[in-house]
C-alpha cells in the first residue's frame, strides 16, 4: 500500500468510526481534512466568514450521517468533497456570489491552460487527466470552472464570454466524452 | 423529468455534481435520488471520478476557533449519530438544514393564528433542496393537522402521501394519502410523531403506495420539533 492509498483508507476508516459515534475520530478527520475542505469551500464561496460556516456545516453533516457512508460509497475523500461542495453551492445560491477579487489568498487564481497537469498523481487523477485531454479546450475549460469554482451554466458563460447555449452544449458533450473515456 | 436513457441520465448526474443545474432541476435530481438507484450510482460515479479536480483549489487554514465551534454545535444538537439507512441513503440530508428561516417565519404566522392551547409539535416541510416552506404540520393531544401553505398539487394521476419516521427508526411509516384539498387531519396523534421525528411527502399512485413504503420521489421533507 503506498502512502496515498494509506491516507485514503485511513479517511474511510475514520468516517466509519465517526458513524459508530466516535467524536475523537471526527476530530482526527478535522485535523486531516479541514484545510483541504476549507480550501474547496473558499474557492467557491470566496468569503472567509461564509467558508467557515460551510466548513462547520460540513462537519456537522459528517457527524450526523457518517453511518450512511460505508454502505454505498468507497472513496472517503470524495464523499467529503461532495458534502463540502454541495454545502458551498447552497451557500452561494443563498448569499449570492462575491465578484472575483485579485487576492490569490481567496482562491481567485485563474485556471491556466496546463492546469490539469496539477491534479495529482494518483491513479484516479491520471485517468481523469488522460480523459480531460481528449476534450475540446472549451469543454475542458467549462467543466473545470463549474467544478472548481462552483459556477453555474450562466456564470460560466459570463466568465468566458460565450453564449449560454454553447456553454451548456460544451459541458454536455464534455461529460459524454468523459464518461466514455472513464468507464472501465 | 429524469431520463431513463442511461447516457442522458449520466449527463444529468454529471451536471448535478458539477453544480451547473438551476435550482429547480437540481431539486428534481435531489428528490429522485431517493428512489432511483441508477441515478445514485451515476452521481457517485461523477463524485468519485471528478474528485481529483478538487485538488486545484488551494488548501487553506480555517480560522482557529472553527473546531471548537463545531464541537459546541454537536453538543447542542444530536447526542450521537444514529444509523437511519433509509433516510441516509436518500441523500436528502444534504439539504435538510435548509428551511430554517422559512420555518421560523411560517411558525410565527401559525402560532399567531392558532388559539391556545397551542400545538405541542410543529414541522415545516420544504422541498429537499429549497428553503421554501410548503406544508405546516402541527400536532398535539388532539391529533395531527398537515396543511399546504403554498399551492402544491401532485401530477394528475398521482397523490401525495405523508410519511413519518420516528427518531432512530430505519423505515418510514405511512400516515395516509393527503386529500386533494391539501389538508390531512389525523386523530389520535400517531405514535411516531415526537420531537426529532421526520415528516416527508412522496408522490404515489392514487390511493397510496402499494408497498407500505415510498415508491415515488420524496418531494417535501421536514423535522418535527417540540414547541
Amino acid at each position: 500500500m503506498d502512502s496515498q492509498t494509506a491516507a485514503l483508507s485511513s479517511v474511510a476508516a475514520l468516517i466509519e468510526a465517526v458513524g459508530r459515534g466516535s467524536q475523537a475520530a471526527l476530530k482526527r478527520l478535522y485535523e486531516l481534512e479541514s484545510k483541504r475542505l476549507y480550501g474547496i469551500a473558499l474557492r467557491i464561496v470566496r468569503r472567509p466568514e461564509i467558508a467557515t460556516d460551510v466548513l462547520q456545516e460540513t462537519f456537522l453533516q459528517i457527524w450526523q450521517h457518517a453511518a450512511a457512508f460505508s454502505t454505498e460509497r468507497g472513496a472517503g475523500a470524495a464523499w467529503l468533497t461532495g458534502i463540502v461542495r454541495f454545502r458551498a453551492l447552497d451557500a452561494v445560491r443563498k448569499a449570492g456570489r462575491e465578484v472575483p477579487s485579485d487576492d490569490p489568498a481567496l482562491g481567485d487564481e485563474a485556471l491556466e491552460p496546463d492546469v490539469i497537469e496539477k491534479i495529482g498523481a494518483s491513479a484516479e487523477a491520471e485517468a481523469l487527466r488522460r480523459c480531460l485531454k481528449l476534450l475540446d479546450q472549451e469543454q475542458q475549460r467549462c467543466i473545470l470552472l463549474a467544478f472548481v469554482d462552483g459556477l453555474s451554466h450562466s456564470e460560466v458563460a459570463e466568465r468566458i464570454k460565450a453564449p449560454l447555449g454553447s456553454v451548456k452544449s460544451w459541458i454536455r458533450r464534455g461529460l459524454l466524452s468523459l464518461r466514455r473515456c472513464l468507464e472501465p | 423529468m429524469i431520463p431513463e436513457n442511461s447516457e442522458e441520465l449520466h449527463v444529468l448526474a454529471g451536471e448535478y455534481v458539477l453544480g451547473v443545474l438551476d435550482a429547480d432541476d437540481a431539486d428534481e435530481v435531489a428528490a429522485a435520488l431517493a428512489t432511483n438507484a441508477e441515478l445514485r450510482r451515476a452521481v457517485a460515479f461523477w463524485e468519485d471520478h471528478l474528485h481529483p479536480l478538487s485538488s486545484l483549489a488551494a488548501a487553506a487554514e480555517p480560522p482557529p476557533a472553527t473546531w471548537q465551534a463545531i464541537e459546541a454545535r454537536i453538543r447542542a444538537t444530536a447526542p450521537k449519530p444514529v444509523a437511519q439507512s433509509f433516510w441516509n441513503s436518500l441523500a436528502l440530508w444534504r439539504w435538510s438544514t435548509a428551511g430554517f428561516a422559512a420555518a421560523a417565519a411560517a411558525l410565527a404566522l401559525w402560532i399567531a393564528v392558532t388559539p391556545a392551547p397551542g400545538p405541542s409539535f410543529v414541522a415545516v416541510l420544504h422541498p429537499p433542496q429549497q428553503d421554501q416552506a410548503s406544508w405546516v404540520a402541527t400536532a398535539g393531544r388532539s391529533g395531527l393537522v398537515v396543511r399546504a401553505v403554498t399551492a402544491a398539487a401532485p401530477p394528475g394521476d398521482r397523490a401525495f402521501e405523508l410519511w413519518a419516521i420516528a427518531p432512530g427508526a430505519t423505515r418510514p411509516r405511512s400516515l395516509g394519502v393527503i386529500p386533494p384539498g391539501g389538508e390531512l387531519k389525523l386523530s389520535p396523534l400517531p405514535p411516531d410523531l415526537r420531537d426529532g421525528a421526520t415528516l416527508a411527502i412522496s408522490v404515489e399512485p392514487l390511493g397510496g403506495s402499494p408497498t407500505q413504503q415510498p415508491t415515488g420521489p420524496v418531494v417535501f421533507v421536514g423535522s418535527v420539533k417540540a414547541v
